[in-house]
């Protein structure tokens, strides 16, 4: 029997081509409309509260800059007054609030708030409602309707938090150039470069698998928050040193650099053990003990021929580290996807 | 033409089997009525007829020989599910727009007109509607879709006589103008007696009777509901007519 018979001009009308993807997309975003809305806001104002804050701190930070002798005691209170103000933890304008220590504190929370909240409730919300039987029932079929449903939001989200990253470095870049942050440390890292927008693509893809895998939008966000946490943890105190092999730096100053760990050698090369160092410590000459600056210690250090060695990862390996770490978590977000679809095509109703 | 074709077809869950070796034709050009009481089987049998679920055992094509689930047999299937599901937060308009977005057939004068005839306001959000207004909406959409075959699991339970009445009017319509073969469940024989035309009846996960309604009057020289209770009592495998005849 052929397939013309079904029904009168069944045949003839069936375009073979597939529902296109642009129709498919309609269909997402209008259901993730609301998301768009509040998620633009957020990000909208926090984005633009970086660009006033940005400008602010840029001119302010070209002031220090230009104050010449940089030594003189003008410029020392100019550049002081700069880091209280903007950096945090002083009495700064009001408009600085915490300064960017806080801010950039916020920021941490943002992959994993956009990542669960709109990735949970992407399949999970279908799966408790019921709804996917009204959408795997039609004719563009599920599995393009999943790919459509995952891969949006992931592009919206990449493509936001990629803006925000872009924001917040230029807000950030005087604290860079002051050599206060190293831009490799963990406090900095994560939110710049490619790693903003991909923690959030592995939140989001990891929130939407654990929808699917649990049928229901809270717990998925739930266990999304803990497994991202412990992962942004380890990644940030254990996995991310590994990326190359670290460099060794010699010198008692080295600025603000990425240090794994340290060894003091005594003028004979011997590593000194921290037990030695502590009794060290206790025989300088009371001058060099009670003296505030810090450079006394080690200006001391140096005269009497002992070295500070330093195990780092250098500022030159950014965006080495930018790439690879980009590369783990897009990686992963990828295989997240692919199981959510193939969950998905094996679930039955 | 059959439009659902079984062949020795099981489904088993978790808990057990759900239908088991289940062989059926229905053919097209009725209104199918799969009658059997609750947790008899007939909303595995269907969502395995439109592809949602996949059989344990045995074999199911619809629409004379395809896959469920298949493109041209997504294509040519409206399908509503027990409750009417639809996106309860958006509009109606909106609602059908995504309908219309997730079909190649889409026959969207039609769909405005019925929900103009029914008198549902396409600005009213879905989730606002009642319940007769929310599976006529449902019905809509998947009438405009233009399928060769319609699916409906359980589509009077939630709905008060009114919208019961309503509602099989506007199913026995499609099937008269448009030559759409139906299948549809209930747990309640009674109210489908008027306009069903062939009948199924399901109990335990087996198929006790299968027939067309005029062949059943025929042969029983009963009412069809007291057929039907017959067979739902009794249950013997013996009585049943031959599948495919």
């Amino acid at each position: 029997m052929t397939a013309r018979t079904i029904a009168p001009g069944a045949g003839p009308a069936i375009r073979r081509r597939p529902v296109p993807w642009s129709k498919l997309a309609w269909v997402t975003l209008r259901q993730r409309r609301a998301l768009l809305i509040g998620g633009g806001i957020l990000l909208g104002v926090f984005a633009v509260y970086m660009v006033v804050m940005a400008v602010i701190q840029n001119n302010a930070y070209a002031a220090v800059t230009a104050c010449h002798p940089a030594a003189a005691l003008k410029c020392q209170q100019l550049a002081n007054s700069f880091s209280t103000s903007y950096w945090g933890g002083g009495a700064g304008p009001v408009i600085a609030g915490g300064g960017a220590q806080t801010v950039s504190s916020l920021l941490f929370a943002i992959p994993v708030l956009l990542g669960a909240f709109a990735g949970a409730p992407l399949l999970a919300r279908e799966l408790e409602s019921g709804t996917f039987r009204f959408a795997w029932t039609q004719g563009a079929g599920r599995t393009r309707w999943t790919i459509s449903t995952l891969v949006l939001p992931a592009i919206v989200l990449v493509a936001a938090t990629g803006a925000v990253t872009a924001i917040f470095w230029w807000y950030f870049r005087p604290f860079l150039a002051d050599g206060q942050v190293s831009e490799m440390l963990p406090l900095a890292f994560p939110l710049l470069g490619v790693a903003l927008a991909a923690w959030t693509l592995l939140a989001c893809s990891l929130a939407a698998f654990l929808g699917t895998l649990f049928r229901r939008t809270l717990p998925a966000m739930a266990v999304t928050l803990v497994l991202y946490i412990v992962l942004a943890m380890a990644t940030a105190l254990g996995i991310r040193e590994h990326y190359a092999a670290p460099a060794t730096l010699q010198g008692w100053n080295n600025g603000a650099v990425w240090v794994i760990s340290s060894w003091v050698k005594a003028p004979d090369g011997q590593v000194l053990s921290q037990s030695a160092l502590n009794s060290l410590s206790q025989q300088l000459p009371p001058s060099v003990q009670n003296s505030p600056s810090p450079d006394a210690f080690t200006t001391w250090m140096t005269q009497h021929g002992y070295t500070l060695w330093q195990s780092v990862q250098p500022d030159s390996r950014f965006w080495q580290f930018q790439l690879t770490e980009g590369a783990w978590l897009l990686g992963s977000s990828g295989v997240l996807i692919a199981g959510t679809i193939w969950l998905i095509r094996r679930r039955g109703a | 033409m059959n439009v659902i074709e079984t062949r020795a077809l099981g489904k088993r869950y978790r808990r057990g089997w759900a239908l088991r070796d289940c062989t059926l034709d229905i053919p097209g050009g009725h209104i199918a009525a799969l009658v059997g009481p609750n947790g008899a089987g007939k909303t595995t049998l269907l969502t395995m007829a439109v592809g949602l679920t996949k059989p344990t055992a045995g074999a199911l094509t619809v629409l004379g020989g395809e896959p469920p689930g298949s493109p041209r047999a997504l294509d040519l299937t409206g399908f509503v599910a027990q409750d009417a599901p639809l996106y309860r937060n958006l509009p109606v308009a909106d609602m059908l727009h995504v309908a219309r977005n997730l079909n190649r057939r889409w026959d969207q004068r039609r769909a405005e007109h019925r929900l103009e005839q029914l008198e549902i306001p396409l600005r009213q959000k879905v989730g606002e509607l009642s319940g007769g207004q929310k599976a006529q909406l449902a019905l809509t959409i998947a009438l405009a879709r233009r399928p060769a075959l319609l699916v409906l699991d359980e589509p009077l339970a939630a709905l008060d006589p009114v919208a019961r009445e309503d509602f099989l009017a506007a199913v026995v319509a499609a099937a008269a103008g448009d030559g759409i073969s139906v299948v549809l469940s209930s747990h309640v024989l009674a109210e489908l007696e008027r306009v069903a035309t062939y009948l199924i009846v399901l109990t335990r996960g087996q198929v006790r009777v299968s027939g067309t309604v005029r062949e059943l009057l025929a042969t029983h020289g009963a009412g069809l509901e007291e057929i039907a209770l017959r067979y739902l009592r009794a249950g013997l495998p013996s009585s049943r007519t031959e599948a495919g005849q």
